[in-house]
């Protein structure tokens, strides 16, 4: 029945197209203006009264607008951000085209009647808005107007009869049914356009016509379909102005500033901002210390959270039930800087002190955020990673750490780790005397007894010094001999890098340790890094080129298995690897440097069969914490209250007598958990170089 | 209300010390120096009290010795003390002696409170503290694990080895800390900065008008013999004879 109604396009007679608001008298049009200008009034008082938060922060950090551009484009026009989720993904994706192509289609609209009106032309003769063009925009338009009421139908469903951890508000219903309803009056004004136009091939506007289908139906009368049709344009029109006026003030606000925060965000995961010794002379504070502390783009990041909770789903200290949600961490500070503003303008209106009116009102430490909280979190980067609007939970916690280490808050435990760091270089106080230890015996070179050296093995204190990680540093340092690899170790010389102080917020120790460290492996004019851990590569990678330390930096993981594919190391072809063997990814290797895939290659080349491998069920870039990260590993929990428990029975889950590690901290986290559970005697919890050292000849000589 | 704590410059509890080659002492010169964790923890209480109370503190941390103390005693500023007084000296001395030394300086400040660690960890004699408090004549509590200040007095809780034990006594006192009477702050560059601006008052040992009267001779100093050797058991009556017939302790 539509096709039988396709004419040839190019009808002389009948000019595709239609009519711009038609049927709606002068007098109404200037109404509709008049209210028209009335919505957008509110919607930039909304808008204002939040760029007003926003400025109350500091002058930001330099954007990197060009790059923001490509990511906006890449990742957020594509949805790439929100997919992967199933129906919540799907729901989002329906609307958020159905929005974006209506609301391109209202402004061509609008652009066309613009034209009419300055060529002076009546609404039966468009400009542009006629003929195959034409033809595309309705099918378009009527085709995303569904996309738009299914995901508004989605969202419902998933409100009313999916457990999900959004935060729920009752407005979120409003804002569901408004859109609905502006969906499917479209329609409506459609198909009695249609019927009072007769426009000429309808079967464009396939589902205005199945509308106007309906509305005969219904038996509305021919002389009726004027006033229908008007009627039904102002109540569309009303509710399409209502909604536009009310979004800064809904959950929709995160279409602006979710928006303008993938512009501004950097990409790079990890990054902390170096602060300098004129900053703390100058202000007599580390961190952030009160909200006004914050740059103008992080209180602006806060209004882009929609708290939607997967960055509180993917949090392993609040898996652990640690007191720490980043989802809340983000929530508690923006109701915090709305406080904090309307403090302020009250101050102003009363012509008070500021400072003295915002010490009545609630206090960012303490009253907002406590330390403790603060204190509960890894850095594991997993809310940063999976946060659909680019807000970084982590970075509000790590800039209040710095002022909680400013304050001198910290205490037990993971101070003294921090005092042993500055006093002897490394996390445990050992003698520095002790720090080569590991290798009697091994023959291992030096910076000294080999200064030509290709690469440098970068062991860290937990390998130097731990006695079970030592097997792993010495496993490692076999691996490179039997290939045959030029390589040499600082020895005693070699100092914490200070990446969990850092992350710790005790700046200024990483920087000492930091500069000393550039200048030993300056003067040793080293140029490539293997690491054994992946927070000192991180460290190497993100940190100290702020602090001219610039190396090509590898983990020890992916220079192995450069090696296996240059040939220089060689597995035999009848190397097995007894029973099923899981691989836990570190954070800072997989989520925060993005490699995934050397240490499965590595398994995979001394497993009998690909089938020996095994995954857990959050894996590469979604791993999920052992515990050990930000410092958490100087904090003494008992083992019941362990960040790393939820991480340890994922891997126990899979059924593997192997639990594969490339990280320090994992190794003694997932080691003791799993002996924790009573499970060590069954599962073996190793690097994956040890793995590998079993399988190859371990000594060359 | 004042509140004086005295503290003494160790060597760090996590290098290895090793014994001077003429055998009365040990080598300090690559030795890393730290404050004496339990009068740390001293520092730290009075500071808790400086922090809680309503009316104005005044936290003085006091030390004794050459003239690289005041690296240590920058640190107790760092954590937060108000002031401190160096009374500046190259004689190491014994506990009996510091406690003469800190006698006149407790009368100089008159503090109402002299807190400080229960012994310090390099020679653990214990015994500065109950000396002090003897001179002075004042009341005294050892071993304290927990500090409640009221209506000047004190009332605190002493580790014993049949449990706690709670006392209470009037102000001024003396009062020496134990391990688990708190963990003592981490003092991080800004608290540093702000400490290069407090003042340390030196004074030479020798303006103290005090008599030096050594009680302690140090014949000689060895390490510990460092072959543990170490047994697994299966059983406690195995223990038991190892232990009796063996080690010869039962
Ligand atoms: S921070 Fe991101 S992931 Fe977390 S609740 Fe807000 S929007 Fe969701
Ligand atoms: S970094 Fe990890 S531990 Fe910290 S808040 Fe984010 S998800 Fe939680």
């Amino acid at each position: 029945m539509i096709l039988s109604q396709v004419e040839p396009l190019a009808s002389e007679a009948q000019l595709l197209s239609r009519e711009i608001f038609g049927n709606i008298p002068p007098s109404h049009k200037a109404t509709f203006y008049g209210l028209a200008t009335l919505a957008m009034l509110i919607f930039a008082w909304g808008i204002i009264r939040r760029v007003r938060i926003w400025r109350l922060g500091q002058p930001g950090l330099k954007i990197d607008w060009q790059q923001g551009l490509n990511r906006f484009c890449c990742e957020v026009l594509t949805q790439k951000v929100l997919l992967g989720r199933g129906l919540p993904s799907l729901a989002h994706v329906l609307l958020f085209s159905g929005f974006v192509v209506l609301f391109i289609g209202t402004i061509l609209v609008a652009v066309e009647h613009i034209l009419q009106d300055l060529q002076g032309l009546p609404n039966t003769q468009p400009v542009f808005h006629y003929g195959i063009y034409y033809a595309v925009y309705e099918v378009v338009l009527d085709t995303f107007g569904l996309a738009f009421i299914a995901g508004c139908l989605l969202f419902a469903y998933r409100r009313a009869f999916e457990p999900g951890n959004i935060e729920r508000k009752d407005l979120d219903w409003l804002v569901l049914l408004t859109f609905a309803v502006i969906g499917v009056t479209g329609y409506f004004i459609e198909g009695a356009r249609i019927i009072r136009e007769a426009t000429p091939q309808p079967g464009f506007s396939y589902v205005g016509l199945a509308f106007a289908h309906l509305i005969e139906w219904m038996g509305i009368r021919p002389d009726q379909i004027d006033g229908l049709h008007r009627g039904l344009w102002w109540f569309h029109a009303f509710i399409s102005l209502s909604a536009i006026a009310v979004m800064p003030f809904t959950r929709l606000l995160h279409v602006f500033a979710g928006s303008l925060n993938w512009l501004m965000v950097p990409k790079e995961m990890g990054v902390l901002q170096p602060i300098s010794i004129e900053e703390i002379e100058e202000t007599g504070q580390m961190g952030v210390a009160r909200l006004q502390d914050w740059s103008w783009q992080r209180l602006l990041q806060l209004d882009a959270c929609v708290s939607c909770g997967r960055c509180e789903d993917a949090c392993p200290a609040h898996l652990a039930g640690k007191p720490l949600s980043p989802r809340d961490v983000v929530q508690d500070i923006k109701l915090h800087a709305e406080e904090v503003d309307r403090v302020t303008r009250r101050a102003k209106f009363l012509e008070k002190d500021l400072d003295e009116v915002l010490e009545s009102a609630s206090s960012l430490h303490v009253d907002t955020i406590q330390a403790e909280t603060l204190w509960s979190c890894t850095t594991c980067n997993a809310c940063v990673f999976v946060c659909p609007l680019g807000v970084n939970p982590l970075g509000y916690i790590t800039d209040m750490r710095r002022n909680l280490i400013g304050e001198a808050e910290l205490r037990g435990a993971p101070a003294q780790a921090l005092q042993k760091m500055q006093r002897s270089g490394n996390p445990w106080g050992l003698p520095v005397g002790d720090r080569f230890e590991w290798a009697e015996g091994l023959d291992v070179p030096t910076v000294e007894s080999n200064p030509d050296f290709d690469v440098l093995y970068w062991v860290g204190c937990a390998a130097a010094y731990d006695r079970r990680l030592r097997k792993v540093a010495q496993s490692i340092v076999k691996l490179l001999a039997h290939a045959g690899v030029s390589f040499a170790v600082l020895g005693e010389r070699e100092k914490c890098t200070g990446e969990s102080a850092r992350r710790m917020g005790e700046e200024f120790l990483f920087q000492e340790l930091a500069m000393e460290n550039v200048e030993t492996l300056n003067s040793h004019n080293v140029k490539k890094i293997v690491t054994h851990c992946p927070h000192c590569l991180n460290s190497f990678r993100q940190d100290y080129p702020q602090f001219d330390g610039h190396y090509e930096v590898v983990h020890h993981t992916a220079y192995l298995q450069e090696l296996i594919e240059a040939g220089k190391l060689q597995v035999p072809s009848d190397a097995e690897l007894q029973g099923k063997v899981t691989f836990h990814d570190p954070c800072y290797l997989a989520r925060v440097q993005g490699e995934t895939e050397a240490p499965r290659e590595l398994l995979d080349s001394v497993a009998n069969s690909p089938s020996a491998r095994v995954e857990m069920e959050n894996h590469s870039e979604n791993t999920l914490c052992c515990g050990g990260g930000g410092g958490r590993m100087w904090f003494d929990d008992a083992p019941e209250e362990r960040t790393g428990k939820a991480r340890v029975q994922e891997a126990l889950n899979t059924g593997a007598e192997q639990v594969a590690v490339s990280c320090p901290f994992c190794l003694i986290m997932m080691k003791d958990g799993v002996a924790a559970e009573g499970k060590d005697e069954e599962v073996k919890v190793l690097d994956v170089a040890e793995v590998l050292v079993g399988q190859t000849q371990p000594d060359p000589k | 209300m004042k509140i004086l704590v005295p503290t003494k410059r160790v060597p760090d509890t996590d290098q290895k010390i090793k014994v001077s080659s003429d055998g009365t002492g040990v080598q300090t010169n690559t030795l890393p120096f730290i404050i004496n964790p339990f009068d740390a923890i001293a520092l730290e209480e009075a500071l808790r009290i400086q922090e809680g109370a309503s009316d104005e503190v005044e936290v003085i941390t006091v030390g004794i010795g050459n003239d690289e103390y005041e690296k240590e005693l920058r640190a107790g500023l760092a954590m937060g003390a108000d002031r401190a007084i160096h009374v500046s000296t190259d004689e190491l001395l014994d506990p009996w002696n510091v406690s003469k030394v800190l006698k006149v300086i407790v009368e100089k400040e008159a503090p109402d409170l002299v807190l400080m660690g229960k012994q310090a960890v390099d020679d653990d004699s214990n015994q500065a503290g109950q000396f002090l408090a003897a001179q002075l004549d004042w009341p005294q509590a050892t071993f304290i694990s927990k500090i409640e200040l009221a209506d000047s007095k004190a009332n605190v809780e002493r580790e014993t080895d049949l449990g706690i034990e709670k006392l209470s006594l009037n102000l001024p006192a003396v009062i020496t800390a134990d391990l688990r009477l708190n963990e003592p702050r981490y003092a991080s560059l800004p608290n540093i900065m702000k400490a290069k601006k407090k003042p340390i008052d030196s004074i030479p040992l020798t303006d103290l008008g005090i008599e030096i009267e050594p009680k302690i001779e140090i014949i000689s100093v060895e390490a510990p013999s460092s072959i543990r050797s170490c047994k697994k058991v299966e059983t406690v009556d195995e223990l038991l004879t190892l232990l009796r017939d063996e080690a010869k302790v039962l």
